[in-house]
């Protein structure tokens, strides 16, 4: 696990005068499961999309699988907070998943038979290939989380990014998705952004916690101390036995 | 029935079922994509700077759909820019955009001597002015807009639909939100004189709107947008023919009245379900 797959070296952001990150560097490593926490505003999804090359950072430098955010297609899977489709957009949940593997090259209606198989593997392992003809603005908060992660993942990256994967799931939703992210963490790298420090806790390597400054801990070194320094607010920790 | 015995009889009737057809096929096509984008107001814009050209064509003797067609790809590529670069005042440019070409238009058309008549053809619709020419500019037209739909038909549904997570897999897109919206203006032109420049977005949108409430596929979109748009052009033609009313408006008052009636009928679908 010594392999370095996200280099973030000194990065500042602005958006406009607003700070949103300071100087941040941190190294993500090969089959990490790292949790990035932080209250509102505190620059996690900004973060993420400097990672994703989404955005280009002021100062500092960003390095994926060793390159600089350039034909980096296919190697990353994304699932976004919120969907940004609009509900009644005439798309199946299958189509939806088999856009996973749509590139600059792709031509015409059909996809490959393989593409196709991927599709229907990554529908069976989040147990919703009984859903694959359904439309998708039909589907329950989630259900159509557990799309987007099928989608992130037809094109079996090696690095997952989820900003808040289960902002508007319930609590069996939300176990049953980060119990399924623990087991793909074995053989891809995870990157989670979460407000539930508590929660991802128990399931991610390592923490990272963001207020426009970066602090890294293993999860076992979360105190509440550290979690009031974060949050600049007086907090109770409570542990979860999951 | 006396529209059928003319239809035998005069070939402007056969040029204007034809042209229905064929405008048909994009309005299916393009009138998906505008409605799913939700860029109707952008397509407005589009359509109405197209009279600029129109007037100046007419203006130096030039052929009206042409200068329709020059400007109109010269409007959606600058209203597609301002989107791209300046998106937060986007509405208010788009409204310049649409009074602008009108304006413009208008100018030419007032210092051309005895123009009138025709132009009124372009702005209000008169599809059984169409020629043989017209059609086969149509035919032109259709078939770049269907290749172009077909062979890039992943990269269009995949930008439509969540244009962040498009442009993480690599897809361009700028370029193919450029595309897209020079198709619109092909489409317009091929629709102007059908409905005229003035009603064009109508019947852009509605079909496809309609469509949209009973399918959950964007290609099977694209098929009912294109059948239901023949159809109402056909019986609006054919409505018009007789009492020799006005074509272009009453194939637009049709599909309005379609819509409507669509809006209901799919709402009391869903509570059924």
């Amino acid at each position: 696990m010594n392999n370095v797959v996200i280099d973030i070296k000194d990065v500042s952001f602005n958006y406009g005068d607003v700070v949103v990150l300071d100087n941040v560097s941190l190294q993500i490593f090969q089959d990490e499961f790292i949790g990035i926490i932080g209250p509102n505003a505190s620059g996690k999804s900004t973060l993420l999309k400097l990672i994703l090359g989404l955005l280009k950072p002021d100062i500092g430098s960003i390095k994926v699988l060793h390159s600089e955010l350039n034909n980096l297609s296919g190697l990353i899977g994304y699932v976004p907070q919120h969907i940004t489709f609009s509900r009644d957009f005439p798309v199946t949940v299958k189509e939806a998943v088999l856009m996973g593997h749509v590139t600059n090259q792709s031509r015409f209606f059909s996809y490959e038979k393989e593409q196709v198989d991927t599709a229907i593997d990554a529908l069976q392992a989040l147990e919703i290939d009984n859903l694959q003809n359904r439309q998708l603005g039909s589907l329950s908060g989630g259900q159509m989380q557990r799309v987007m992660i099928a989608r992130a993942l037809v094109s079996q990256p090696e690095i997952l990014i989820l900003d808040e994967p289960t902002a508007n799931v319930d609590l069996k939703a939300e176990e049953n998705i980060f119990c399924l992210l623990k087991n793909y963490s074995e053989h891809m790298t995870i990157v989670v952004v979460s407000h539930d420090i508590a929660f991802i806790s128990s399931y991610v390597d390592r923490v990272a916690c963001l207020n426009k400054t970066l602090i890294c801990h293993n999860t076992a070194s979360i105190s509440g101390k550290m979690i009031e320094e974060l949050y600049n607010t007086p907090v109770r920790m409570i542990d979860h036995h999951h | 029935m006396e529209f059928i015995n003319s239809l035998f009889e005069y070939s402007f009737l056969q040029y204007a079922v034809i042209a229905c057809f064929l405008a048909s096929i994009s309005c299916g096509i393009i009138g998906s994509f505008v409605v799913v984008k939700r860029i109707s107001f952008l397509t407005g814009g589009i359509a109405h700077s197209a009279v600029a050209g129109m007037g100046a064509a007419y203006f130096f003797a030039a052929s009206p759909l042409i200068g329709a067609m020059i400007s109109a790809v010269l409007a959606a590529l600058l209203i597609g820019w301002i989107h791209l670069q300046h998106h937060e005042h986007e509405d208010v440019l788009i409204a310049a955009f649409w009074s602008c070409g009108m304006a413009i238009g208008i100018l030419f058309l007032s210092k051309t001597p005895g123009y009138n008549v025709d132009i009124m053809s372009y702005l209000f619709g008169n599809i059984l002015l169409v020629t043989q020419q017209d059609v086969l500019l149509m035919l032109v037209l259709d078939i770049m807009v269907v290749g172009i739909s077909f062979i890039y038909y992943k990269q269009f549904l995949a930008s439509v639909f969540d244009e962040e997570f498009a442009r993480l897999r690599g897809i361009n897109i700028k370029f193919f939100y450029l595309l897209l919206l020079c198709m619109i203006s092909l489409t317009i032109v091929l629709m102007i004189q059908l409905v005229g420049v003035i009603m064009v977005i109508a019947l852009l949108t509605l079909p496809a709107a309609i469509a949209n409430q009973y399918t959950h596929s964007l290609h099977k979109m694209f098929m009912m947008a294109a059948v239901i748009c023949l159809f109402l052009s056909l019986a609006g033609l054919v409505l018009a023919y007789e009492p020799d009313l006005p074509s272009g408006s009453v194939i637009v008052l049709l599909t309005c009245i379609s819509y409507f009636m669509s809006l209901i009928v799919s709402k009391r679908l869903k509570r059924l379900r």
